[in-house]
Parts: structure tokens; C-alpha cells; sequence
């Protein structure tokens, strides 16, 4: 049965994007594209012919797209938390290889915003996995949704979290690695027809990595997983709406600021 | 594949090219892609990226100034596209006709698919177009267009086509 799901993730990822830009559409008094919008999106870029600066830099988008995949697929096998969020941290630095790869300058700019944005989300996401061992006694995932009372004891933290969901999933004030009319889609710019692909459909899996750990939260009760994931989702989208894109510097100081303290006073807190 | 020709209107991608308008054409898409408007329900999305991109529109008429940039863009888009000239100057030179510093619209430099009048043209219009535009999308087949000035003969490295040595004869070029 978990086969069938890690076999579907990128189909489920899909559904997400497409309810999410629906989603953002009716937030807008609009009617929005259609829910299968994505998957019309893949089957069009199949069609298109593709243009492939140099082997690498295309076979990197594979290799990201396949290592994400890896990553989801241990998360719905209940695997350790660290070593997923290292085999994300690697699929993340094949993609940034990868932007580095081309002559673009945008990709270069797409790949220098993509390092700061791992640096800025990554010791948060490491202070989540830590706050989980401290309550349930383990970094298994499978461990983690046996106990419960993570919502109470970890508040703070999963404040920290929501703070770093949009830098996850690319959404304003924190979307300065992709940043549309600015540079282009930084990394994406350089990529066309089959290879892009890979790199849209690894959005998808982002969408399940990031959501996965705000429904860790629920612990045992899955139904306050989904209700913390539905919630999120719906603060991200509005904040995303109302919001502009701030610098990349300034979105390292907040970070750094006030959701790497928020989450080191809540682990203080569970240790003292 | 038959398969996938069918999902090409259901999601095009649009290219948006200010070759030296006065900015109303311009601003009038970014209406049709507002709200009010909403291209977004046909799956249009504006990329911004040629790479990626199935619709190319065009407003104004070529200054000297952005005919090797509008070439160089054309080339670089992935085949099968389709281009729509907004607005009266992209199609005839418009109130710039027959001035020093511009061409006579677009289709001197590239092959043009549909022309939206109007100056500027409206976002109801600017919609049209691009629905009939779909329509031509749909029925075209992969070969690779070629633009009609700027451009000579097809570049190839081994038995592969070369953009990058395509792109630089646009330079080189000036006729």
C-alpha cells in the first residue's frame, strides 16, 4: 500500500499545486485555471521541442527530480528524520550544481539565492527534528506518529516552521530564488521542454516534503495532521497574496531573527 | 504524439515583446491577465522565459533598436509556437509608419500567425486573438521556423541544430 503512494507522490503533488493555484485564484474574486492545469502543463512540454545547453546541466534536473523522489519515498516509509532532511539538502545542492553549470547570468543569481535560501531554512528544519526527539525519543518518523503532544509542547517551533514553509514551496515574501519578472525563474531559466519538466514536477514533491513535517505536529491524531496541513496551507496562500518579495538579505535576518529564536526558546524550554 | 498534441491549448504559455511600443498595447495585456480579465482560466501563464514559452506576443512597430533582440527571442523559442502581433503598429507601422528609426511592423523580421488590431487594442480583442491563436497551435506540426530576415541558413553541429551559432549571425549581420 505504501508502494502505491510513493508510486503516485508526484500525482498527489500535482493535485496540491493544481487545488493551490485554484486556491489563489478564488482568493483573487477570479475564476482561476482548472484543478488538472499542472498535468495539461506536463503533457505540453512533452510535446515541445527541447533545447539542452550541455549533457550535465540537463542530467543534474533528473538526478534532482529522482533524489527528491528517494527523499519523499522515505518520508511515507517512515524513515529518519535527519537522513531525509540530508538527502534533501543533497538533492538541493544537484540542483544548485546544476544552475551553476550554465553560462547564464540569471542562473548564476538563481543559484547564489537558492544556496542562501538552504542556508536560511535548514538549521530550522534540523531544530524541528531535534524538538520531535526531544518529546518522542526517536528521529523515526514512524516512532513520531506513535506519540502525540507535539502541538502543545512545541508551539513556537511550529510557528518557526510556518515561517519557512514559503521559502519551501516558492511563495512571497520569501520566493527570491524564483522570482518571476525579476530574474526569470533563476535555475529554471536555462531549461525547456522535457528537462524543465522534471524541475516542475520536483516542485510537487517539495510541496509533500514541506507539508509532511507540519503534519508530523499531529503525531498520532492524523486528523490534526490534516487540519494543521489544511491550515498552513491556506495561511501560506494568504500571505502569499498580500504579500511583495523581500531582499534575500532581509529574508536571512528574519529567519535568523525571529524563527531560529522562536524555536531555540521552545526547545529551551521542553529541556529545562 | 497525437496523444499529447491536444493538451498544447490547454496550456499556452505566453512571451510578452515590447518591440519599441508606446506602452498601451502593453499595458491592455497586462489587463487581459488581471483579474478582471483572467487569461489564467485558459492556463495562460506569462512566463517571461522563451524557453518555455508556446505564444509569443508582440506589440509596437521594430525600432532599430529591439529587431535583433525580437529575432534573437523568436529563434529561441522551442518549436511548435505561434506569434501574435498586438496592436495596429506591430501589424502596419500604425501612427509610425513610414518614420526614420522604425520598420513597418513585425512581419518583415518574423513569420506572424494573428493580428490583433486596435490602438491600442483591447483586452477583450487581446483574448480573441490568442483563442484563435490556440487554434493554430494546435494544428502545427514541430519543424523549425525560421524568421525572414537576420537569420541566413540553418546552423548545425554535427547533426544537430545550433542556436547559439544562429543567435550570433543576428549580430554579425546588418542588412
Amino acid at each position: 500500500m505504501t508502494w502505491i503512494w510513493i508510486l503516485l507522490a508526484p500525482l498527489l503533488g500535482g493535485l496540491i499545486y493544481g487545488g493551490e493555484r485554484v486556491l489563489r485564484a478564488r482568493m483573487q474574486r477570479r475564476q482561476g485555471p482548472p484543478l488538472l492545469q499542472p498535468f495539461y502543463d506536463m503533457f505540453k512540454l512533452l510535446d515541445k521541442r527541447t533545447l539542452i545547453i550541455h549533457a550535465p546541466h540537463a542530467l543534474l534536473a533528473v538526478a534532482h527530480f529522482l533524489v527528491l523522489w528517494f527523499t519523499v519515498a522515505a518520508i511515507f516509509l517512515g524513515w529518519n528524520l535527519l537522513y531525509i532532511i540530508f538527502l534533501h539538502l543533497f538533492a538541493q545542492i544537484l540542483l544548485i550544481l546544476a544552475g551553476y553549470s550554465v553560462r547564464s547570468v540569471y542562473s548564476h543569481l538563481g543559484a547564489n539565492r537558492e544556496l542562501l535560501m538552504v542556508v536560511a531554512y535548514e538549521p530550522i528544519l534540523i531544530v524541528v527534528a531535534v524538538g520531535f526527539y526531544l518529546i518522542s525519543g526517536s528521529f523515526e518518523i514512524s516512532t513520531i506518529l506513535q506519540g502525540g503532544g507535539y502541538w502543545h509542547q512545541l508551539p513556537l517551533l511550529f510557528v518557526a516552521l510556518l515561517i519557512i514553509v514559503p521559502i519551501k514551496v516558492k511563495k512571497s515574501p520569501f520566493d527570491v530564488g524564483e522570482a518571476h519578472q525579476e530574474i526569470v525563474g533563476g535555475i529554471e531559466i536555462e531549461y525547456s521542454g522535457v528537462f524543465y519538466e522534471f524541475l516542475y514536477m520536483s516542485r510537487f514533491l517539495e510541496y509533500i516534503f514541506i507539508y509532511s513535517f507540519v503534519f508530523l505536529f499531529g503525531g498520532e491524531s492524523y486528523w490534526l495532521g490534516a487540519v494543521l496541513v489544511a491550515g498552513t496551507f491556506l495561511v501560506v496562500n494568504l500571505v502569499d497574496n498580500a504579500t511583495a518579495r523581500v531582499h534575500t538579505a532581509d529574508m536571512l535576518k528574519i529567519v535568523y531573527g525571529v524563527a531560529m529564536s522562536l524555536a531555540i526558546i521552545n526547545i529551551l524550554g521542553v529541556l529545562l | 504524439m497525437k496523444f499529447f498534441t491536444t493538451f498544447r491549448k490547454k496550456s499556452p504559455w505566453i512571451l510578452h515583446y515590447n518591440a519599441g511600443s508606446c506602452n498601451g498595447c502593453d499595458i491592455e495585456i497586462l489587463a487581459s491577465l488581471a483579474p478582471k480579465f483572467d487569461l489564467e482560466r485558459f492556463g495562460v501563464i506569462n512566463t517571461g522565459n522563451p524557453k518555455q514559452s508556446d505564444i509569443f506576443l508582440v506589440t509596437g512597430p521594430v525600432t532599430y533598436r529591439s529587431r535583433e533582440r525580437l529575432v534573437e527571442l523568436y529563434t529561441q523559442i522551442p518549436e511548435p509556437k505561434v506569434v501574435v502581433a498586438v496592436g495596429s503598429c506591430t501589424a502596419t507601422g500604425g501612427v509610425f509608419r513610414g518614420m526614420v528609426n522604425t520598420e513597418d511592423g513585425i512581419d518583415r523580421y518574423i513569420p506572424v500567425d494573428v493580428y490583433v488590431p486596435g490602438c491600442a487594442s483591447s483586452p477583450q480583442l487581446i483574448i480573441d486573438g490568442l483563442v484563435k491563436a490556440l487554434e493554430i497551435l494546435e494544428a502545427k506540426s514541430k519543424e523549425i521556423e525560421k524568421p525572414f530576415k537576420l537569420f541566413g541558413a540553418i546552423e548545425t553541429i554535427g547533426n544537430k541544430l545550433s542556436r547559439l551559432n544562429m543567435a550570433k549571425k543576428v549580430h554579425n549581420d546588418e542588412n
